[in-house]
């Protein structure tokens, strides 16, 4: 929505998370969604050779994207096809009004068009008094409704069908009784006497084949057929991202679609369509033969753009299966109406970007918590949250960020000494910080008290105070280990920095810990304040190369992101920087990780006695984005103390994810239970965890609901049961 | 099948032996699969098909199958009108109560069959009438989707090609899927293994 009045998204988000209706429908898709996508690529041989292979070919052709829209546009004339190019919403719009004022077109049936949708194409043409109608069910549903689709593949799936058999009765002006199979049919027959008498059909495309002109539509219900073979003119709305070299490129695409999209080895009608085919007309009275008109609109709108830029051209990777959106923690929650334009979920608030307007994109952007299952399941292997990251970032070098905001990061985390001291006061002095404006927007754990989630509390003595005394020099070394806490062990979880510095002492290393070492800087990135975060990489890059350490290691997964990539990437344009950056991030592991492969268990049986069950939860950050899974559990398994008992959804968000547990609780939350029924279904005592931040996030939710289980970290769990593996 | 589909088929590795393979895709998507050896009894099994369904009135693109089966005359001595035409089509086509046509080949992989559609008929009997009964060669099965476009590649160069997968279906309201929305409700393969 670009105009009407300024929108109240966590109103919006109260509203969508108290329709019950759309909680159920949107929870058992959730459920079923997995289950159902996982059978359909049974006979795939290889799922990521296949998202490769799309990866591969789009980003080629993205590439000679004008090369490739060129052939297009002469194979399709040469087969009598007329192709327009069309650089806006505006010039479509005008092109088909104007079309149907030229031909005498009365009545429109349209298949499924997003591209129509996101230049509201329905609003114009009636508005030049054309009558228009929508004919795939869903869209159909929502049309008369007068909602937007709130999914890009299943726009009605916010309605159940007593709600539909409401509006079907007001639009019928008959009662529809709330039956499915019932309503489905009287959708038949009144739609039927739309194709059979309208002047012009309008269809999208799901891709555009370059070698022959062609469009292919992949519809289920056959209303794409017949709005491509009844009326006697064809108007195809092609956005430029459908584009594809040749047929044996769109295979692989033909193959993920439908099973991604609804889990289908292939949709019911998978249409090919090159040149105008005949149609029948009626003349004098008499059906005659006659050959279709063919009208193909490439529209452009922000696509192109976003073809010519480095980072966005590979939203380009997108087939609209909405895979994303089946798999996200938000989306599950509060569904697609939320995110303002037509286009919802991750990859929507950057389509929204790019094709509608920054603004929108700056209002719900926030709903991506970053937790990388969307990047897992997108057939194109899209990066969703880095792309958001980087639009934020965007945004902020545009506009600034907030002023307390800005103020917090530039003048307090930046000074590593000021944030320290005011960490510290916070530990004597706990409440002043709950409702201080600076404060308040400090890494995560300074955030206001929420219902169903206790705070953590600021320790007493943070780590860097503890370092001297534990970390004396032993007799013989491994190597030297430079321990990079984060903002969380150091002060939330100090005991955690000791085990982790008991267990590498135990395996043999020389433990250091560089007190000038502060933030990594993740708050601020995430945020897009890309400034901040360049001083607090030079400030710890330079912390780290004074004790010359033989690795790095950091029991934060996000920390160890930071440190391995990402301040390599920030200052990979500045020479003075770039090396030292990237020998940081070389030497750089993650803590579980780093000690799987180097220790064993000392001892056979339990320490205690006992043993006890213990779930472990994977953290967004350490399973999907360092891909390290097995080796917690193996740490946890191979010790006699414990037995693991795998949790429902291990590696589901808990809900954190870096500010959004603050900023969005309204949705943090209902998250977090989620995950709780999960872990509580395990009957374990202990939740163990490889992140600090969602060890807040858990212990704060079971703190209020079930004081029994605790959350520890895994270095928690093995300090002092594991020794040295033989070289 | 015209005699370039019929050459472009030849040349990709197509036969029986993924016939087993497709019907049990195409079942998974709700197609029905009638399999016969002789096209005699494809005739037969084609008239209990219209039996059960109590056809009145077929409409059918009088391909070599439908030729050779004589339907023209074998329908209309069961009391059938059967259309072929396609002004006739296009006016009975929405009341009929089946449509026939031919397909060129199917798809082990998906369960698909493959129709050149490009006839304004072939399009008109597979999308009105709420039967959809095609004439499969069973030995015209290719392995999978890539193979399919290469055959179709090889042919294809401008036209109306679908991939038909079972029924007319949906499941926009509540997920629940319902069959035979615009399109057929029911979509018959009759496999024959007696090539024409």
């Amino acid at each position: 929505m670009t105009s009407g009045k300024p929108r109240n998204l966590r109103r919006e988000i109260e509203e969508k998370l108290a329709d019950e209706v759309l909680r159920g429908a949107l929870g058992r898709f959730a459920e079923a969604y997995p289950v159902a996508r996982a059978k359909a690529y049974e006979n795939v041989e290889d799922i990521e050779a296949l998202r490769d292979l799309i990866r591969a070919t789009k980003l080629a052709t993205v590439e000679r994207l004008e090369e490739i829209a060129d052939k297009f546009e002469a194979e399709a004339k040469r087969r009598g096809a007329t192709v327009f190019r069309a650089k806006d919403g505006d010039a479509l719009k005008k092109y088909i009004v104007d079309l149907c004022l030229a031909k005498g077109v009365k009545r429109v049936v349209k298949s499924k068009s997003m591209a129509s949708e996101e230049v509201h194409l329905n609003e114009a043409l009636a508005a030049a008094g054309i009558h228009v109608r929508e004919t795939d069910l869903g869209e159909w549903i929502i049309a008369i409704a007068g909602h937007r689709p709130s999914h890009m593949v299943m726009p009605a799936i916010h309605l159940n069908r007593q709600q539909v058999a409401e509006y079907f009765s007001r639009e019928l002006k008959k009662d529809v009784a709330p039956d499915i199979p019932l309503m489905v049919q009287e959708a038949r027959r009144t739609l039927r006497a739309e194709f059979l008498s309208a002047d012009m059909g309008i269809s999208g495309a799901n891709l555009a084949i370059a070698e022959t002109g062609s469009i292919m539509l992949v519809t289920n219900e056959g209303n794409g057929r017949l709005v491509t073979s009844l009326p006697p003119i064809h108007v195809a709305i092609v956005g430029y991202e459908k584009l594809i070299p040749t047929l044996n490129d769109a295979v692989p695409i033909m193959r993920a679609l439908p099973r991604s999209a609804t889990a289908q080895l292939a949709t019911s009608y998978m249409s090919l369509i090159s040149g105008p085919v005949p149609a029948m007309v009626k003349r004098d009275g008499q059906w005659v033969e006659a050959t279709k008109e063919l009208y193909i609109i490439l529209l452009d709108n922000g696509r192109l753009a976003a073809a010519r830029d480095e980072k966005f051209k590979q939203i380009f990777q997108c087939v609209r299966c909405a895979s994303c959106l089946n798999v996200c923690p938000t989306y599950q929650l509060v569904g697609g109406h939320v995110y303002g334009h037509i286009y919802a979920g991750g990859i929507g608030a950057i389509l929204t970007a790019f094709l509608n307007s920054m603004d929108d994109f700056e209002k719900f952007n926030e709903l991506c918590i970053g937790c990388r299952k969307c990047v897992e399941v997108c057939p194109g292997r899209i990066d969703i949250p880095a792309l958001i990251e980087e639009l934020r970032a965007r945004v902020v070098r545009k506009k600034g960020l907030p002023f307390t905001l800005r103020t917090a990061f530039r003048t307090v985390i930046a000074n590593r000494r000021l944030f320290h001291s005011l960490l510290r006061a916070a530990a004597t002095a706990q409440t002043p910080f709950k409702s201080g404006t600076v404060i308040r927007h400090l890494p995560l754990f300074f955030a206001g008290l929420t219902k169903g989630r206790s705070l953590p509390a600021i320790a007493a003595v943070p780590f860097r105070d503890r370092a001297p005394r534990l970390l004396a020099k032993p007799a013989a070394s491994r190597g030297k280990v430079a321990f990079f806490s984060g903002c969380s062990t150091d002060f939330v979880y100090p005991e955690t920095g000791e085990s982790v510095c008991r267990v590498l002492q135990d395996l043999g290393y020389e433990v250091v810990f560089p007190e000038a070492q502060g933030c990594c800087g993740k708050p601020m990135l995430s945020l897009g304040d890309k400034d901040t975060v360049v001083e607090v990489a030079k400030q710890n890059i330079q912390a780290f190369e004074a004790v010359n350490p033989d690795f790095i290691v950091t029991p934060c997964p996000t920390c160890t992101e930071t440190l391995k990539d990402g301040y390599s990437e920030l200052l990979a344009g500045d020479p003075a920087w770039a090396e030292r950056a990237a020998a940081i991030g070389r030497l750089t592991h993650e803590f579980t990780s780093f000690v799987a492969s180097r220790c064993q268990a000392i001892s056979p049986k339990p320490s205690s006695g006992k043993v006890e069950t213990v779930t472990y939860h994977d953290s967004c950050h350490l399973s999907r984005g360092l891909g390290v899974r097995s080796e917690p559990r193996k740490l946890i398994s191979d010790l006699a103390d414990y037995r693991l008992a795998e949790m429902k959804d291990s590696d589901k968000c808990c809900g954190m994810a870096g500010v959004f547990g603050v900023t969005h609780t309204e949705l943090s939350i209902p998250i977090l239970e989620q995950k709780l029924r999960n872990i509580r279904d395990t009957g374990a005592a202990v939740v163990a965890v490889g992140c600090p931040a969602c060890r807040m996030q858990l212990a704060g939710g079971l703190d209020q609901s079930d004081a029994n289980i605790r959350v520890v970290h895994v270095a928690d769990l093995i300090a002092g049961k594991v020794g040295p593996k033989p070289e | 099948m015209s005699e370039k589909w019929a050459t472009a088929l030849a040349e990709f590795d197509a036969g029986p032996q993924y016939f087993a393979a497709f019907a049990a895709r195409a079942a998974d998507a709700a197609a029905e699969i009638i399999r016969t050896k002789s096209l005699s009894e494809a005739k037969s099994a084609l008239h209990e098909v219209l039996r059960t369904i109590g056809a009145k009135k077929v409409v059918g693109t009088n391909s070599a199958y439908e030729r050779w089966l004589k339907m023209a005359e074998e329908l209309t001595s069961l009391g059938i009108e059967y259309f072929t035409n396609p002004p006739d089509i296009r006016i009975h086509a929405e009341d009929a109560d089946a449509g026939i046509s031919t397909v060129l080949f199917g798809v082990a992989e998906t369960g698909s069959v493959v129709q050149d559609a490009t006839a304004i008929e072939e399009r008109l009997v597979s999308t009105l009438p709420p039967v959809h009964i095609v004439f499969l060669d069973s030995g015209k099965i290719v392995k999978d989707t890539a193979t399919a476009a290469q055959v179709i590649s090889r042919h294809f160069t401008a036209g109306y090609v679908s991939f038909i997968t079972g029924p007319s279906r949906t499941a926009d309201i509540e997920r629940v899927l319902t069959i035979g929305v615009h399109g057929p409700t029911r979509f018959i393969v009759l496999a024959v293994d007696e090539t024409i």
